[in-house]
């Protein structure tokens, strides 16, 4: 879109404006962002959107099929599930709770993570370094095991699972803060500001967290989608969400008995959580491009 | 060089320690009496438990409890579980050998399919085939790894029959337990249909290892793709084409070894995501494995079984990396430098 | 005599977000057998773009033209590329800025080198002999141009190795394939005084002893003026003067150039203490905003209306300039 050009001005984007040009010529990426704020949507107008009550069961309508098969009943769009329950609105409910709950405890451990990493990187000498050694290899054990520790200390249900999942977030926005805040340390820009005489919490807050936005953004999506697998895999377990609560694992593991006869039960939950990663994985490796692109032009 | 691997041992031998430190402070943190779950020994087995208890100087400072612990640890006396009463020890050897074997088969398709397909897509980069891998890619990696063995399970076990349903081997078959590998130790034992059982064992192999090499493989391939792109891009090798050099010897001989060296520390890292993988798809498919034996645990309330089980991961996890990193150190020739006094 | 390398009207297009612009317009540069030429312009006159285009190095996206590109008679438009590839490997040779990125950092130097020795080079012998006489001519090599220590430096990798020897090495890697013709895009960028001494020594030694043509790609007058025969100066992407090292530092035709002449300190006769150093106003122009005609139209103190046509080339015997006002020669 030529700008007009009355001046002989330069048009020259800050780095922000130059990330999103280069982000919306990747149209894939542009797609899942407007999936993405579709199932942000779904977090917030969930209820209203649901023609049913997720628990509500209908005794009369068991295993009815969807609606594009020859059985299916237009009043049930996804069909029912054994209970019973309309599967729509167990969708769309349990959308809700992973997606909201991965968004939340993605954006708890982003904060926990990145002020351990600063703090982990501001501070140098033997004891960080022993520090870093140790917390790096502690990132190494499977988020998975660290869940189901938490949840025979604590007990099963959806909670303790969130905090399971926290925990194991965690450790990740820790190495990677760390990691950013040596490298900007190094910087002359960052020498500049401590020979003004700026305090420590000053240029971190000023010089360093700016130009650790966008990786930080990255690194979440990454941790987005952990979650999301987390939180279903742990659901799916009967370790996290137990039915009849509509988290899209529960719902897998519970469709399991159905699956012969009824395959929409474990094919369209199975499907919804396919589409969250899909998006978001997505829309990771669409900025990611863009600033690898943005710092190279 | 012999500065490096020492660094790497104490490294080692810190984080277990850290990790044993923790396994025995589960004991007080899980439910129920910190004895019993040390070691599977319930308040009720009166003789056994008042033996125990003097020996691990119940009453005693926690520090002398672990050491005690920590020594029985090294003689292998690792508990006795609740549900089953068996030793621990033997057990979870036997899982992790099972759980060994299915990561490893797994690992290894996934780096025959993902490397050489990475490669492909990083040569041709920006081309249809380029696109068409990378979409095929992050469909495989977006996919629930439990989605995908159930609905592996239901079109080719369930729909067409192809392949058994769970299970390591058929409940006709009994082999010995030898070396805990199966395929292993079919050849190795004298059963009359050896060809019979290999055959079977074979077929169990098939959707586990696919389930789980799938999602794998899809990461190797990007991670390949990204390095060659890169490697490709380098200016030594736009230098090596302005020599002359045709394009075969640029790739072989220089493009290839540049790019295999940045791709092994990312691919390390990927392990844990395999494990986790692994102990998932080890629960659908009942594979007698350790994340399967974990994962039952938990559902016993066995908590022996979950602080053994859970070291013994940790232990193998820990210990695979480490040596990785050791050997990535030692192969890179430029890492070889020297380090400096910043870590 | 047929020139080495005779490049007339070549046009490089690049295609951009504000259409197609041209990189290089209608350049012309003509290289003799044993001649050292300098091929002089600020940063981002199209030096390096110049090279590339030589070489064949050139996106597929770009677009090409040129009345003529003869390579001792051969027209290396008309090739193809593994024809083109041919021919660079056996008579071209290119040095590049930075030698230690031009290099495998994980093969040894000694590997490297004998990558670029074909069996032509070697002498007669079994092909297990090869690999001996492999090794010693690449040690000649490496002696050739001033390498001591041979032995421990071929067993060497790229970053161990200091800066100068690198570079030295990759004049040597250079000499390997006998060139007719070797281009140096400054190769002196960044280099102490004492190790670009020692560089262009070596080549202008080079030079004379092999009858090899150089092409100096630079922006360091000093370095040049030392070495070269013939000088060619380019301006965002137009090639305004041509001709003998000696005629253009006396009586320089186009202003740009001697402009560039009177930057350079040590050209000027007497400099009084504290006085200003000339240098011409403004800056060059970005991609966006190129000039029409005469690019330096806009810069240059004796612009007229005229300008805003290209200039052609004219010629006086082996000096050419393409100004409709060059200096010295007003019209009346």
């Amino acid at each position: 879109m030529p700008r007009l050009k009355l001046y002989q001005e330069e048009f020259y984007p800050s780095p922000l404006q130059n990330t999103w040009k280069e982000f919306t010529e990747n149209h894939a990426a542009v797609a899942s962002l407007y999936c993405v704020l579709f199932f942000i949507i779904l977090v917030i107008f969930g209820p209203l959107l649901a023609p049913f009550d997720p628990l509500q069961q209908h005794i009369d309508s068991l295993l009815v099929p969807p609606t594009w098969d020859s059985n299916g009943n237009i009043l049930y769009l996804f069909g029912t599930d054994g209970l019973g329950r309309d599967m729509l609105s167990r969708i769309i409910y349990g959308c809700r709770m992973t997606f909201g709950i991965s968004l939340l405890l993605v954006v708890l451990s982003l904060f926990i993570g990145v002020a351990l990493g600063a703090i982990a990187g501001m501070s140098s000498g033997l004891r960080s370094s022993f520090l870093n050694h140790l917390l790096d290899s502690l990132m190494a054990i499977p988020t998975l095991l660290i869940a189901i520790i938490i949840i025979a200390i604590l007990g099963t249900g959806l909670v303790n699972s969130m905090w399971a999942i926290s925990l194991a977030l965690i450790p990740q926005f820790v190495h990677q803060t760390r990691d950013l805040v040596r490298n900007k340390l190094k910087k002359e820009y960052v020498l500049a500001a401590q020979l003004d005489g700026a305090s420590k919490s000053h240029i971190f807050f000023n010089s360093i967290l700016p130009n650790m936005g966008e990786m930080l953004v990255v690194q979440a999506t990454l941790a987005m989608s952990t979650a999301i697998l987390d939180i279903s895999a742990l659901g799916f377990l009967n370790l996290g969400a137990q039915a009849p609560s509509p988290e899209l694992g529960a719902m897998l593991s519970e469709g399991l008995d159905v699956a012969y006869l009824a395959p929409w039960n474990i094919a369209l939950p199975g499907a919804a959580i396919f589409l969250m990663m899909v998006s978001i994985n997505l829309v990771g490796d669409g900025l990611r491009s863009a600033l690898r692109y943005r710092l190279l032009r | 060089m012999g500065k490096i691997f020492l660094r790497h041992l104490s490294l080692l031998v810190l984080t277990l320690s850290v990790l044993s430190l923790f396994s025995f402070s589960l004991a007080f943190l899980f439910p129920g009496d910190p004895l019993t779950n040390l070691t599977g020994v319930r308040a009720e087995n009166q003789e056994a438990y008042s033996h125990l208890a003097a020996s691990y100087h119940i009453n005693g400072s926690l520090f002398s409890q672990y050491w005690h612990y920590l020594g029985q640890l090294f003689v292998g006396n690792w508990g006795i579980s609740f549900s089953s009463g068996l030793p621990l020890a033997e057990e979870i050897n036997r899982s992790l050998a099972a759980s060994i074997e299915l990561s490893a088969y797994a690992l290894v398709f996934a780096f025959i399919i993902g490397l050489p397909l990475g490669f492909v897509a990083g040569l041709k980069h920006h081309k249809i085939i380029d696109y068409s891998l990378l979409s095929a890619s992050v469909i495989g990696y977006s996919i629930p790894v439990f989605w995908l063995a159930l609905i592996l399970i239901l079109i080719f076990s369930l729909q067409l029959g192809w392949f058994p349903l769970s299970g390591r081997i058929g409940l006709l078959f009994d082999i010995p337990y030898k070396s805990g590998f199966i395929l292993l130790d079919i050849l190795l034992s004298d059963l009359p249909n050896k060809s019979d059982a290999f055959y079977n064992a074979l077929r169990h192999l098939v959707l586990p290892t696919l389930s789980i090499a799938i999602v794998t493989s899809t990461i190797v391939l990007r991670t390949s793709r990204r390095s060659v792109i890169e490697v490709m891009n380098s200016d030594y090798i736009q230098a090596a084409y302005a020599r002359g050099l045709s394009s075969r010897q640029v790739l072989l001989k220089h493009g290839v070894k540049n790019a295999l060296i940045p791709i092994l520390p990312l691919l390390v890292m990927q392990f844990t995501t395999l494990l986790t993988n692994a102990m998932i798809v080890e629960t659908i498919f009942s594979w007698p494995g350790i994340g399967n034996a974990l994962i039952q645990a938990i559902y016993q309330r066995d908590f022996p079984a979950i602080r053994a089980g859970m070291l013994a991961v940790s232990v193998l996890v820990l210990t695979f990396i480490i040596s990785m990193d050791l050997m990535i150190r030692l192969i890179d020739p430029i890492r070889r430098r020297p380090e400096n006094a910043t870590a | 005599m047929m020139s080495l390398l005779d490049i007339k009207n070549l046009t490089l297009e690049i295609d951009t977000q504000n259409g197609w612009i041209k990189a290089l317009d209608k350049i012309n540069l003509v290289i003799e057998e044993g001649q050292i030429h300098a091929l002089v312009g600020e940063s981002g006159s199209g030096k390096s773009i110049i090279v590339k285009a030589i070489v064949g190095a050139i996106s597929q996206r770009w677009r090409l033209t040129a009345d003529r590109m003869n390579w001792r008679g051969l027209d290396l438009l008309k090739m193809s590329i593994k024809e083109r590839r041919k021919i660079i490997r056996s008579d071209i040779s290119v040095i590049f800025q930075n030698p230690k990125s031009s290099l495998d950092p994980i093969v040894t130097l000694g590997q490297q080198i004998k990558e670029v020795i074909s069996v032509s080079h070697l002498e007669e012998g079994m092909f297990w002999h090869r690999g001996k006489q492999r090794h010693k001519f690449a040690a000649e090599l490496m002696h050739r141009v001033g390498i001591k220590d041979q032995e421990v430096y071929m067993r060497s990798l790229p970053h161990q190795i200091p800066n100068d020897v690198c570079q030295k090495f990759m004049i040597a890697m250079a000499l390997a394939s006998q060139p007719k013709l070797i281009i140096a895009d400054d190769p002196t960028r960044g280099m102490e005084i004492t190790d670009k001494t020692q560089i262009l020594n070596l080549l202008s030694r080079v030079s004379q002893i092999r009858k090899l043509s150089i092409l100096f790609v630079s922006h360091d007058l000093l370095a040049i003026s030392s070495m070269a025969d013939y000088m060619t100066v380019l301006y965002c992407g137009q090639t305004v003067e041509s001709g003998r090292m000696s005629q253009l530092r006396k009586r320089a035709l186009h202003p740009y150039t001697k402009a560039l002449m009177d930057s350079a300190p040590s050209f000027r006769k007497d400099l009084p203490p504290k006085s200003p150093l000339s240098s011409l106003d403004g800056t060059i122009p970005t991609f966006q905003h190129l000039p029409i005609g005469c690019r330096l139209g806009p810069r240059c103190p004796r612009a007229r209306k005229e300008c805003v046509k290209v200039p052609e080339v004219r010629r006086i015997h082996d000096h050419t300039y393409s100004c409709h006002f060059p200096l010295h020669r007003d019209k009346k």
